[in-house]
């Protein structure tokens, strides 16, 4: 399935131009993050396993090079493909799993705090906390 | 009008100000913004684990708006953008197909692709009108300048917000500060991200990011930052000292959201805004007399 959106998000049309990079602030402070070899790299058939060494959870999703690519190649979305299919494979950095673990058991990235919300004055939160759960279990019986 | 209202998961937490703020704004000017307790995550955490998952997430929201027909309304730029990316994905029919499948095995009705899901600043912008707001400024902020911080995901990614604003120069929220009197600033780095997202996994880049973006408006003697997400507000006044640690400087610079200011200007009281959970205090002394 993600090499087909793959496809779809136009990483053929890449000719490494570097814009991505050259314009990116994570490769402003940390070089090694370039986002115009990570897509070079998932071109040629790069697996999760090789993937997960390119910095690829250094993004900030800010989408400042999907939209400067002169070739309209969502390269954000890419990214987010790779993220994916990283974690699929099993490569789970800590940070992530332990966001996973909180989804999974309350529903949510950032649990409910009805009590300080109360006192706000502001009404209490409905928990729907297996709804991640369920959705996951879905996903995984196909 | 009339909209369902997406909360998210930061701003009920961690945006108190922001939501307080937003509803008592909402209610002063006449928008009705109606709770629907079912929602769940707009899926934003999820894309970085299942693609599927995902976007099944976010079209369940889209479809409960849509059972209610009511368009959505959100206070979280990254929920608005993840909600209208799935928008995009689910044009689709292949991918509309799969997800509605999943969506009927939850007991959530088809989604159809009627619903349009707008950030409250858009909504405001777009189809209340600058002039409304305008009429009813009471209190105008002649003497406060102020930078205004985005966040990426309020305009980009361009093609699911419908190129509302310029993905790279964005206007609309300075136009939007602009009606309450308040002058707003231009600065070099006004698109730099927050970094929060990066906080878990990346904490000193993450930081540095926000110090660079507080240390510009400090440096060009902005009164107050503007920000219209809960996470960004996190990254600049949660995380406002560590971050400058990283930098070696000591920065303060009140935080405010644009719900805040827009507020004040119309005659809402500070504590109709939730100015008391603003941690760098932003007191009478900095309105104007």
């Amino acid at each position: 399935m993600y090499r087909k959106l793959l496809d779809k998000e136009r990483l053929g049309y890449c000719y490494q131009c570097g814009k991505c990079s050259s314009g990116c602030d994570i490769n402003r402070l940390d070089p090694t993050f370039q986002p115009h070899r990570f897509l070079h790299l998932i071109s040629m058939g790069a697996g999760a396993g090789r993937l997960k060494d390119e910095g690829i959870w250094k993004c900030t999703t800010c989408f400042n090079c999907s939209e400067r690519c002169p070739q309209g190649i969502r390269v954000t979305e890419i990214l987010w493909l790779a993220r994916a299919m990283a974690v699929g494979s099993g490569f789970v950095p800590e940070q992530i799993a332990a966001q996973r673990d909180v989804l999974l058991r309350t529903g949510r990235l950032i649990p409910a705090d009805n009590r300080k919300r109360e006192k706000a004055g502001l009404v209490p939160l409905e928990e729907e906390t297996s709804l991640v759960a369920r959705i996951f279990d879905l996903v995984r019986k196909e | 009008m009339k909209y369902a209202f997406y909360p998210g998961c930061a701003m009920p937490v961690k945006g108190l100000k922001y939501e307080i703020s937003t509803r008592n704004l909402a209610g002063k000017l006449g928008i009705e913004l109606v709770d629907v307790p079912e929602f769940g995550c707009c899926g934003y955490p999820v894309r970085a684990m299942d693609f599927q998952a995902a976007l099944i997430m976010a079209a369940r929201n889209l479809s409960l708006a849509e059972e209610r027909n009511l368009d959505i309304t959100g206070a979280c730029t990254g929920c608005v953008a993840t909600l209208s990316e799935a928008k995009e994905y689910l044009k689709d029919e292949d991918l509309r197909r799969e997800v509605n499948k999943k969506l009927k095995a939850l007991g959530v009705k088809e989604y159809t692709g009627k619903v349009t899901v707008k950030h409250f600043a858009r909504l405001l912008y777009e189809d209340y009108g600058l002039d409304r707001i305008s009429g009813m400024v009471v209190d105008p902020l002649d003497s406060l300048a102020v930078g205004v911080h985005y966040g990426c995901h309020y305009m980009r990614p361009a093609h699911a917000h419908d190129r509302f604003d310029d993905p790279t120069h964005p206007v609309t929220l300075d136009r939007l500060i602009a009606v309450t009197g308040a002058r707003t600033i231009d600065y070099p780095n006004k698109g730099l991200c927050c970094g929060l997202t990066i906080m878990g996994t990346s904490e000193d880049m993450s930081l540095r990011l926000a110090a660079e973006k507080l240390e510009c408006l400090s440096d060009r003697g902005a009164d107050a930052m503007i920000v219209a997400c809960p996470s960004c507000c996190v990254a600049y006044e949660n995380n406002q000292k560590p971050a400058g640690r990283v930098v070696g400087k000591t920065i303060s610079m009140p935080v405010l959201y644009f719900t805040q200011v827009i507020g004040l200007a119309v005659g809402l009281s500070e504590k109709d805004l939730g100015f008391e959970f603003n941690r760098v205090r932003f007191g009478k002394e900095k309105k104007p007399v």
